[in-house]
């Protein structure tokens, strides 16, 4: 529901990194998104190619990269890969005590420009 | 030409929110992020808790809306200050709408503060604000399926109030139910059965409040 902000961001973030460098116009630009980070990628590829009209990233793709969720079990020490933060034990040993540490990225890795 | 930036997105708002924590704990107060989907009963808690508590802890309320000020009439009725927020759409409050509210609330006089959040189940629970605990309400009519539909707001928060209790003779809702998938996604989470309308299981309730909000070395 809150795509249109959080690509208002990228947007705004992205401008400013392009403008600082020097470069005029945004071609792409890559993410990596949690899949417990709550952002809809679909949704996001629409608001993103709303909010970018007439500015220097009318014509940008964005590049998603959807990343999992990451645990690490205190019991084994294994790291592990989870499709979603809703599990109740580690699939290795199916111990109780893990860590949810990865999985709510939503980070702008690189912007391609000209 | 490629750049390499590697910019965290959410990273603005964790910041604000972390001063916002520190203004408030600098002023002593503790603070309250209460979330829930429409119709839950978030206002009438609020109202019940202030009715019962004001005697004895100083409450202020920042009151989440999309648009108009009804909440916040409510609360002002009772004679605490309150600072209405309208969110022009957006589904959430965050950091920066928060940072914005404290400046109109005098936080030295204030023990406890509620931030009353956008009704909404979903996207609340991912922005924090600054405040000490989350706390939702689940009213039974909604439902004893929505803590594995609706997880993330049920691992956030530190407490569960289950609200209108006096209508489960009208309904298939099973309690237990609630209760059990709720503590799958978060076994620590505090629960509180209370029904805003008839009073019952608000003591305990305002009971905790109070023993948080009178210094218990939280902090």
């Amino acid at each position: 529901m809150h795509e249109v902000s959080i690509a208002q961001s990228i947007l705004d973030t992205a401008v400013a990194e392009c403008l600082r460098a020097d470069f005029r116009r945004i071609n792409s630009i890559s993410l990596r998104i949690g899949r417990s980070s709550g952002v809809n990628i679909p949704s996001l590829v629409t608001a993103f190619d709303i909010v970018k009209a007439d500015t220097i990233a009318a014509g940008a793709t964005l590049v998603c990269e959807e990343v999992p969720v990451r645990g690490h079990c205190l019991d084994c020490n294994s790291d592990f890969d989870a499709e979603s933060e809703l599990i109740t034990s580690c699939p290795a040993c199916n111990g109780a005590r893990f860590r949810i540490c990865g999985g709510r990225e939503l980070d702008i890795m690189e912007i391609d420009v000209d | 030409m490629k750049l390499r930036i590697v910019k965290r997105l959410l990273e603005a708002n964790e910041r604000i929110a972390e001063e916002n924590r520190r203004l408030l704990r600098e002023n002593g107060v503790f603070t309250i992020n209460l979330m829930s989907a429409p119709g839950a009963g978030k206002t009438s808690l609020l109202v019940r808790t202030i009715e019962a508590l004001m005697d004895k802890v100083s409450i202020g309320v920042i009151e989440g809306d999309i648009t108009g000020t009804d909440d916040a009439e409510r609360i002002d009725a009772l004679g605490v200050p309150v600072v209405q927020l309208n969110t022009e759409g957006a589904c959430h409050l965050d950091a920066g709408m928060i940072r914005e509210a404290l400046e109109d609330i005098p936080l030295g006089g204030i023990e406890l503060l509620f931030i009353e959040n956008v009704g909404n189940l979903v996207c609340p629970a991912e922005f924090n604000v600054g405040e000490d605990v989350k706390a939702m309400v689940l009213s039974v009519t909604e439902g004893d399926d929505k803590p594995l539909k609706y997880p993330l707001m049920f691992r956030e928060s530190g407490v569960l109030v289950i609200n209108k209790t006096d209508l489960l003779p009208h309904t298939d809702v099973d309690m237990d139910k609630i209760r059990r998938s709720a503590l799958s996604i978060n076994p620590g989470l505090r629960i509180f059965e209370v029904s805003c309308r008839t009073g019952t299981g608000l003591t305990e309730w305002t009971d905790y409040l109070g023993a948080l909000s009178v210094g218990t070395g939280m902090y």
